[in-house]
């Protein structure tokens, strides 16, 4: 039997072997030999978290490498936490990735550079679990960052087109800003503290009292790192940008694994966030806000993917309203539903994509249901899960955070509901437009092939099954999640939603009927009528404004970026150039002139010289004789 | 006689080939191999240091003036010697594949410098310092005068006023504290460390003291001869100063101000730390719109110069050892960065972004190389500029939060202004042109730079163990700290 300790360090270490043998192996190994080896060692990575996750006994674990930064009294270990919270993460990244993996040998197989993006995609793997299992912030922050540098290479994987260097770019600097929140949460914990370990912060903030200032700082600036990782107002507008990358890509990272680091992170400090309710408010509401941002924008694209990009940034909305309302465990289980049906909506756009020859524009596709059957049926399990529907993955979790928001506030419920409908709306207009009516393109659709349908259908299974993870007690569950997570974050156990079963019953209807009758509205006018949208441009104004996303890019442009441009030119230009230099070259020109006045000295009159030579001396003689 | 060697083996093999005048390439040989002497020298002494500090030699000279022959380290100095040591042989080693000039006599200077940089580093009195500081800068002068670039006269000569000027300021104060230390006087360290000097003479000397390091690091607002001459220099001019010359500012804070002026070091810090920041915050917001890449690194050699006279400046632990281990990871960086520049100035023949761009295609390996160096520049967890940064910003933060914030906005800044340089050299619409890809002798000289930084990045502690005890022993000076 291998132990428990190794296990946990072949998880990461699996995927980081196979970035380093296929990045160094790049040019000898075929695109199926690098896209069979990075999918195997995901794989194995997924069989170790599986063993570990089935030999777990419901403790936290921790697994000391070696010590990494030690100076004075600052020890940082290199360790891992191997506890319920991070088995659960382990899972559904090694799980869901390596079915992404195995779908990209198909959706990759022509690039010329298949073999660097396997290198890539393993890199980004072993970055995302050392995020999830770093016993502390620090180790926690290397996966952070890494996920972040994989994220920007992957986005711009195709380097020739200046718009994905940018989007690349854009999301680094944007994920950089939230960074600048975690150093500084990092810095102030530790000096308070005097330890980075979750388990010792944990249980040294436990001493604090609710609403401490220290604790309202650190958990803001915690929060503002997540909102950066995990696309939330305002720091979101690189998500849909991120939309350049492989579809792979936008499935593994921009979807089902990094974008939830940001929620991780919320239920990994839970203790601190419990004691500063303060940041609570605020996280529910920047999650209903960016919820219905994402919602509304949605309606409007065109591009298949950036539809699921707004998706993406209004369903990471939902997990962040249920941290605001301390309901960790529904957060963390829409976290993993979303990994299931959000992966397949991506995969399954890739596969149409795939299927017309690189077309994105919904308004090209259309009637695609019986051309690819299978992609056709997977993305219709996977659309009916996002938008609610019962007995799917999705109604279970979204129902969870609906439930607690309602508890504590029903204005937010009320938001988060409308949002769904939303939701069931873009949802469906995309399923219509995609695959009803006739096709309205001119390349020749096919299915993909079985290494792409293949993890098409088992994640269709998940998203549909998923809910079984954690049925609630009105419907004779146990919330299975929900117990293990409890191991891990005491504020999981402390959960307690206070509602009547009869309350849960009605808004479960309520919302249920809501959303069928959207999907009803859906489809007598993107069904039936297959009605089109135009350009934003030619839209009347409040539709405009909602389709160019709030005029958010634009915002940002000329308040940030291109004002920033201009300080750049003009420090140079003014600093530089006009001050700095021509101040040193004053410098320069007054030891000329000294130099000048000095060359007179020189007269050539030999007595002068004497002379001088005499008071040299005489100067020398005094300064001895004085100083002995 | 270790520490005599590092001295003379430099020495003697530049005597040599001036003497000698042999080819080119048995010049770099030559050096190359003095280099890698020193370099398992130095290494040596690291592998057999026990943590306390060392006197190996220890002679009179000009007692009436308080000048002796002393030389030995502490951890600080050893770290610095490493840095030499290990920095020199790729800094020879660039003179295979990008050489300029006349080979024996570019390499005799290179010898000579490493010989000065050895001597600063390990001098225990300070007239000695004094005397291998200033002599650091007479091979530079003649590099950059005889090989260096456009303007070279009067960027050369600007630099060497501007530089010679600080020097005085020093030359000034070290006599000054002499004359303070009980007859018979002496410019030993341990002696001016015992020296209690009056708050009101303090305050005014660290000025005159902070000037000469502040020049050679650079901060803002001394720092304008830096960009100008960092461009123009010859690419092993260029990282001889940025790597290693500047270090000797750093260095020259810790064993001079924070030890003979703990009182006028503390009471001024406040300015130092807003002169760096500000500068350093300054300089990253110029790299980003730069046109030249040369002229990027130098300005962000300045940014993260800032950085870590900000952090020493801090005067607490995370912040004096972040700062001095910064020193190290910085000069790897810089060789690295300037060593790709001089790259691509060979492919096409301009620093200038114009003239660069959609290469990536016809040079994977070169991008993968640049990549896991720019990397490093935006210190990325796991390559070694993230420890120091770590340690720098928990430093400015026990010292005052909104400096910490200050400090961090540069990890924003870093990224816009590198992953943006990265995007200009390399990527875009393939370009139809002939420059070859990175080659066998190039990837002799990055890829162990770059697995230093990987193996450093990976155990910071190697390094860090050498500043631990020596910064705990000063901050035992600042005891009045608030």
């Amino acid at each position: 039997m291998v132990s428990a300790d190794l296990l946990a360090t072949l998880v990461p270490a699996l995927p980081l072997l196979g970035a380093l043998s296929i990045g160094f192996g790049r040019r000898k190994l075929s695109a199926n030999a690098a896209g069979g080896l990075a999918t195997a060692l995901v794989g194995l990575s997924f069989v170790c978290s599986l063993l570990l996750f089935f030999g777990h006994d419901g403790g936290t674990r921790i697994v000391h490498l070696f010590n990494w930064i030690t100076v004075g009294t600052m020890h940082i270990p290199f360790a891992f936490q191997v506890d319920s919270l991070s088995l659960w993460m382990m899972l559904v990244v090694t799980g869901v990735g390596t079915l992404i993996h195995a779908y990209s040998i198909g959706y990759m197989h022509n690039d010329p550079r298949v073999a660097t993006f396997f290198a890539q995609l393993n890199l980004f793997s072993f970055a995302m679990l050392l995020l999830v299992m770093g016993s502390n912030f620090l180790v926690t922050f290397i996966g952070w960052e890494g996920v972040g540098i994989c994220s920007y290479l992957l986005i711009g994987f195709w380097y020739t087109n200046p718009e994905y260097n940018y989007a690349g770019r854009k999301a680094f600097v944007m994920n950089r800003i939230g960074d600048v929140g975690m150093v500084l949460a990092m810095a102030l914990l530790f000096l308070q503290f005097g330890t980075l370990n979750y388990t010792e912060v944990s249980a040294q903030a436990a001493n604090f009292s609710p609403g401490n200032p220290l604790l309202v700082g650190a958990t803001l600036l915690l929060f503002l790192g997540a909102t950066g990782k995990s696309a939330q107002l305002p720091l979101l507008t690189w998500l849909p940008d991120a939309m350049a990358g492989p579809t792979p890509v936008s499935a593994l990272i921009h979807a089902a694994t990094m974008v939830t680091a940001g929620i991780f992170l919320v239920v990994r400090s839970s203790v601190l966030f419990e004691l500063a309710p303060y940041t609570q408010d605020i996280i529910l509401w920047v999650g209903v806000a960016t919820a219905l941002f994402g919602a509304t924008v949605g309606l409007f694209q065109n591009d298949i993917k950036k539809v699921l990009a707004y998706s993406t940034v209004s369903q990471l909305g939902y997990m962040f309203a249920a941290l605001g309302v301390g309901a960790y465990s529904a957060g963390m289980f829409h976290v993993t539903t979303h990994a299931f049906f959000k992966a397949l909506l991506f995969l399954g756009a890739g596969s149409v994509i795939h299927a017309l020859g690189g077309e994105q524009d919904i308004r090209k596709m259309g009637g695609l249901k019986n051309t690819t059957r299978t992609t056709y049926l997977t993305f219709l399990i996977a659309t009916l899960a996002i938008a609610g529907i019962p007995p799917l993955s999705g109604f279970f979790s979204k129902d969870g955070i609906l439930a607690s928001t309602f508890a504590q506030s029903p204005l937010a419920y009320a938001v988060l509901v409308f949002a769904a409908m939303l939701t069931a709306l873009y949802m469906f207009r995309l399923l219509f437009l995609t695959f009803f009516g006739t096709y309205r393109g001119k390349a020749h659709p096919h299915e993909s092939p079985a290494i792409m349908t293949v993890p098409l259908v088992v994640l269709a299974v998940l998203s549909a099954i998923g809910g079984a993870l954690n049925i609630p007690h009105v419907f004779g569950g146990h919330e299975w999640l929900k117990q293990q997570l409890a191991t891990a974050v005491e504020a999981v156990g402390a959960e307690h939603l206070a509602l009547s079963a009869s309350t849960e019953y009605l808004l479960m209807a309520l919302s249920t009927a809501l959303v069928v009758l959207t999907i009803w509205y859906a489809w007598t006018i993107y069904g039936k009528k297959t009605t089109l949208e135009g350009e934003p441009a030619d839209m009347p104004l409040p539709k405009r404004l909602v389709a160019k996303r709030w005029m958010l890019d634009e915002l940002y442009a000329a308040v940030f970026e291109k004002p920033y441009g201009w300080l750049s030119r003009a420090f140079f230009s003014v600093g530089e150039t006009r001050l700095a230099v021509p101040l040193t070259a004053g410098t320069g020109k007054a030891a000329h002139s000294v130099a000048e006045w000095m060359r007179k000295l020189q007269s050539g009159n030999t007595s002068f010289y004497l002379f001088g030579m005499m008071l040299g001396v005489v100067v020398l003689l005094l300064f001895t004789l004085l100083s002995v | 006689m270790v520490l005599l060697a590092l001295v003379l083996i430099p020495l003697i093999a530049a005597v040599l080939l001036l003497a000698l005048r042999p080819a080119a390439a048995t010049a770099r040989g030559l050096a190359l191999t003095s280099s890698l002497l020193t370099l398992a020298l130095t290494l040596w002494l690291w592998y057999t240091w026990n943590g306390t500090a060392v006197t190996a030699i220890n002679h009179d000279w000009v007692p009436a003036w308080g000048m002796r022959l002393v030389l030995g380290y502490s951890g600080i100095g050893l770290l610095m010697l490493v840095l030499t040591a290990v920095l020199f042989p790729f800094i020879i080693g660039t003179g295979y594949k990008q050489p300029v000039g006349n080979g024996a006599l570019v390499n005799a200077l290179l010898l000579f410098c490493q010989a000065a940089l050895f001597g600063v580093f390990m001098a225990q009195n300070a007239f000695l310092f004094y005397i291998f500081f200033e002599l650091t800068l007479l091979p530079i002068f003649f590099l950059l005068l005889r090989w260096g670039g456009e303007h070279k006269r009067s960027i050369t000569i600007r630099f060497f006023l501007y530089t010679l000027l600080g020097g005085l300021a020093l030359l000034f104060s070290i006599a000054y504290v002499t004359l303070q230390t009980p007859v018979p006087h002496s410019a030993d360290f341990t002696a001016l460390a015992a020296l209690d000097l009056p708050m009101d003479v303090q305050l005014w000397l660290f000025w005159a003291m902070f000037l000469a390091f502040a020049i050679k690091m650079p901060i803002f607002p001394f720092h304008s001869w830096q960009p100008e001459t960092y461009t123009m220099a010859p690419t092993q001019g260029t990282m001889v100063l940025s790597a290693v010359m500047g270090k000797m500012g750093i260095y020259g804070i810790v064993v001079f101000l924070f030890t003979i002026l703990p009182e006028g070091s503390a009471h001024w810090r406040h300015v130092v730390v807003g002169l760096s920041l500000f500068g350093a915050i300054y300089a990253a917001v110029i790299a980003f719109r730069q046109d030249n890449f040369k002229r990027l690194v130098a300005y962000s050699s300045m940014s993260h110069m800032g950085l870590m006279c900000a952090a020493l400046f801090a005067l607490n632990t995370y912040g004096i050892s972040g700062g001095l281990y910064q020193t190290f990871a910085h000069g790897v960086l810089m060789v690295c960065l300037f060593y790709i520049a001089g790259m691509m100035h060979q492919r096409v023949g301009s620093h200038h972004f114009a003239q660069m761009g959609g290469m990536k295609s016809a040079m994977p390996r070169l991008a993968l190389l640049f990549m896991l160096v720019v990397g490093n520049a935006i210190a990325m967890p796991l390559t070694q500029s993230f420890p120091g940064e770590w340690l720098m910003f928990t430093g400015l933060w026990r010292m005052e939060p909104w400096l910490a914030l200050a400090g961090v906005v540069l990890i924003v800044l870093g990224a816009i202004y590198m992953l943006y340089a990265y995007q200009r050299v390399l990527l875009g619409p393939d370009r139809s042109h002939t420059a070859p890809d990175a080659d066998g002798e190039e990837h002799f000289l990055l890829v162990p730079l770059i697995a230093i930084c990987f193996l450093v990045g990976l155990f910071p502690n190697l390094v860090l163990q050498l500043v631990d005890a020596p910064v705990q022993q000063l901050l035992n000076s600042f005891t009045s700290l608030p």
